[in-house]
């Protein structure tokens, strides 16, 4: 009998699921054989694997190796195979102790035995946790496997290690404290003051935010800004976002640290790369933005196909992708910054420059974002230029970090009102609101004054909240709903 | 179409507008649809395509105002203060004339399809040089502002900038010796700069009911029995306040964040401030953010 098994997992979505690797020599002619539904990178651990068991000072079996991974009907995908089909080999010529075979091994293979890291380790982390089995993984890996709360973590850093047997235990300090000095900070944006209080509302609500402005008025710098001011992510909002940077081969060291993952697609993006797709599928940028900020610069040239992708993960929070081979899931939970020209030349209210835009083009250029996507942006707000001189004076502006915590202070208060998550709609926010004489005219007015729609007016009760719970403050007054009648769309 | 009255006036036969044949260049032929009776002298009222709310309220004023004096209001159906006045007019129970650069029966820009069917239809008339089913095209367009000065007694422009079409029409209607009127506008906002040069050359400004009544008479639109003196009843055009917001605001269209660092102001607190002078109807967001005077409505 010479057999073996190995643990092992595939990414499938952001999740690992259990693969078992079995291997078998037996006599014949020599021949290495991998089968059960591995993509090319599977097929290819063939040579990986036999020069880095001899590069390491063990025989390759001159006999016929097969490799089968179980279960056949789920395709596997990239080299993460390698240490395990090298583990399965050196187990089931008694090369190495059989107690190594005890974990669940993820690793590619270099020519020389050293194991290197593979995207999705996280993934792979929380599912040997769940499996109460042993991590084998790349050393490199330590610090972000680390982050999964217990599990265990046998790192070693060359297949030669196996020899004694599975490596020791070990741990890496935890990278779990907020790290906000690599985030751009609120301080660097001169002026602008009712745009940072947007941002502030908006980041307080987990509001979906429009900033139209001609170029160079900051929209994007203010927008860079926002991740700073959101308060850190918990512990187990870092996990799911880290897990998803991870399977994407993204560092995930900052997410982990705390900070609010920002992205910002450039609007070529395809459809597959913004929500998810490709063969095998990858997560896409509003997967990469759970639990922070997505920003959509030029919105409006985003292609139209792409932009009603983002319907399912606005509404659900997360986002299925159907293929032939199955559907995964993606978390997608976001805050939607998105920036546009207010016309096609960029110059529309521009006091310096006229703008050369034919009115019927405007209009068609506003209309490119799409009713369903509107209805999920909150608040817009107009932003212009900032004068020279303001910029010259010198800096009196806040810090993130005071923001932040008023951020944090009106989070807390909502919650302790009773209401878990945004956005809260009808009868519901209405109670909410908990509205007075005064408040409920005012209401009234902004809606006849600014002829706003049913949606137009859950928008301004929604903001009018978020602002009352800034000042924290049990019900909406009016002058929060009188704020917020500012922040409605641009007709 | 039974509706569709369509006529064809020729230079120098009957019916054909006697103030435009006295321009110097008119045209030969003058297609139009509609109450050919309207083609009396009236007041033509123009402006920018891209108006700001300022500039649409002017021209809606205005108009009303002529039309409840029984002057024609004559203008091109283009978007912005022309569309403004004509509408403004049609509703005050005036009569209007569109002056288009294609065909009179075509429907261009095709938002103006409802205006212009409700003067085709008997509230006023469509008429043009163009023929019949001609499509509209960029050199039509100056050679009905021609026809718009010709077919008025006074122009009054009512936002401008500089170079612009709307100027043009300033040019023809001096060059056919009508008289120029134009509305005022901020001295910092280049949309306006058209008008203000207008009244820097010697077109008479326009601020008040009481202005253009004045130079409608002088133009002869008013008969020689309407009492030149206003009444009580006259309505206010300009805003008295001693609120710093409102101040501001009226006296220029200002983004929030000017509003916010010239009056110190928190920017809560402004945004408070501007969005109750909003609801009042005081003052209105312009399509560009900012925000500035309007009609009190």
């Amino acid at each position: 009998m010479t057999q073996s098994v190995v643990a092992s997992s595939t990414i499938v979505g952001v999740e690992a699921i259990p693969v078992e690797v079995q291997v078998d020599v037996s006599p014949g002619l020599p021949a290495f054989l991998i089968v059960g539904l591995g993509d090319t990178a599977v097929l290819e651990a063939r040579d990986r694997v036999r020069a880095a068991i001899r590069a390491c000072g063990f025989d390759f079996p001159t006999a016929r190796v097969t490799v089968n991974l179980a279960p056949s009907p789920v395709r596997k995908h990239g080299a993460g195979f390698d240490l395990p089909i090298a583990l399965g080999v050196l187990a089931a010529t008694r090369q190495v102790p059989q107690s190594t075979a005890e974990a669940v091994a993820v690793g590619e293979l270099a020519l020389d035995g050293s194991v290197r890291e593979v995207p999705g380790l996280l993934a792979h982390a929380i599912a040997a946790r769940s499996r109460a089995l042993p991590l084998l993984v790349s050393l490199s890996a330590l610090p972000v496997v680390s982050a999964v709360p217990g599990v265990s973590v046998r790192p070693l850093t060359s297949i030669a290690e196996l020899r004694r047997g599975l490596p020791e235990e070990r741990s890496a300090p935890p990278v779990i404290a907020p790290r906000f000095d690599d985030v751009p900070d609120l301080a660097e944006v001169h002026g602008q003051p009712a745009a940072k209080r947007a941002l502030e509302i908006a980041a307080a609500g987990g509001l979906g935010l429009l900033l139209i402005g001609p170029p160079g008025a900051g929209k994007t710098m203010l927008a860079r800004r926002l991740s700073g001011i959101l308060p850190a992510l918990t512990e187990h909002e870092a996990l799911e976002s880290a897990v998803v940077h991870s399977v994407a081969g993204l560092d995930a060291a900052p997410v982990l640290g705390g900070v609010r993952p920002f992205r910002a697609p450039h609007h070529t993006a395809s459809t597959a790369g913004l929500v998810g797709g490709g063969s095998p599928p990858r997560p896409g940028e509003v997967s990469l933005a759970h639990n922070g900020v997505l920003f959509l610069d030029e919105i409006p040239e985003f292609s139209p196909s792409a932009l009603q992708a983002l319907r399912q993960p606005l509404e659900d929070g997360y986002l299925t992708l159907v293929r032939a081979e199955g559907r995964v899931r993606y978390p997608a939970r976001f805050a939607l910054v998105a920036a546009m020209n207010p016309c096609p030349c960029g110059y529309l209210g521009d006091l310096a420059r006229q703008c050369t835009c034919q009115p019927a083009l405007v209009d068609r250029y506003r209309a490119r974002i799409g009713g369903p996507l509107m209805d999920r942006i909150d608040m817009t707000l107009r932003v212009d230029r900032i004068d020279p001189a303001c910029m010259l004076r010198g800096s009196s502006d806040e810090p993130s970090a005071a923001v932040r915590l008023r951020v944090s202070e009106a989070r807390a208060w909502s919650q302790a009102r009773g209401r878990p998550r945004l956005p809260p709609t009808g009868a519901a926010l209405l109670r909410a609101c908990a509205l007075d004489g005064a408040s409920r005219k005012a209401v009234e007015a902004a809606a006849r004054v600014h002829r706003l729609s049913g949606r137009g007016v859950t928008r301004l009760l929604r903001v009018a909240r978020t602002i009352a719970d800034l000042d924290g403050d049990p019900s909406v007054e009016e002058k929060h709903v009188l704020e917020a009648s500012c922040y409605r769309a641009l007709q | 179409m039974s509706g569709d009255c369509r006529f064809v006036l020729r230079l120098g036969e009957d019916g054909y507008p006697a103030q435009l044949a006295m321009t110097p260049r008119p045209p030969r032929t003058l297609y139009g649809i509609g109450d050919a009776s309207t083609l009396c002298p009236g007041l033509a009222i123009i402006g920018s395509r891209k108006a700001t709310p300022y500039g649409l309220d002017c021209a809606a004023w205005f108009a009303r105002r002529a039309a409840r004096e029984g002057v024609v209001v004559i203008s091109g159906a283009a978007m912005g203060c022309d569309q403004a006045a004509q509408r403004a007019a049609l509703e005050a129970g005036g009569r209007s004339v569109a002056v288009l650069g294609c065909g009179a029966d075509i429907d261009y820009p095709a938002r103006a399809r409802d205006l212009l069917d409700t003067l085709r239809s008997g509230a006023g008339v469509v008429v043009s040089e163009f023929p019949w089913g001609m499509p509209p095209a960029r050199g039509h367009f100056p050679a009905r502002n021609r026809i718009i000065a010709g077919l008025s007694s006074a122009v009054l422009v009512v936002e401008a900038a500089l170079p612009s079409g709307t100027f043009s029409t300033a040019d023809h209607a001096l060059e056919a010796g009508r008289d120029v009127l134009a509305v005022p506008g901020s001295v910092f906002f280049s949309g306006s700069a058209g008008c203000n040069r207008l009244i820097r050359q010697g077109a008479a400004p326009v601020c008040c009911d009481e202005d253009l009544l004045d130079s409608l008479w002088a133009a002869g639109l008013l008969g020689e029995d309407t009492p030149r003196c206003i009444g009580a009843d006259d309505e206010r055009l300009a805003t008295e306040s001693t609120d710093p917001v409102l101040r501001a605001i009226l006296a220029e269209p200002v983004a929030l964040d000017r509003l916010v660092t010239s009056l110190g102001l928190d920017a809560a607190e402004a945004l408070r401030a501007v969005a109750l002078l909003e609801s009042a109807g005081a003052v209105a967001r312009y399509p560009d953010g900012r925000y500035g005077p309007c009609m009190r409505r």
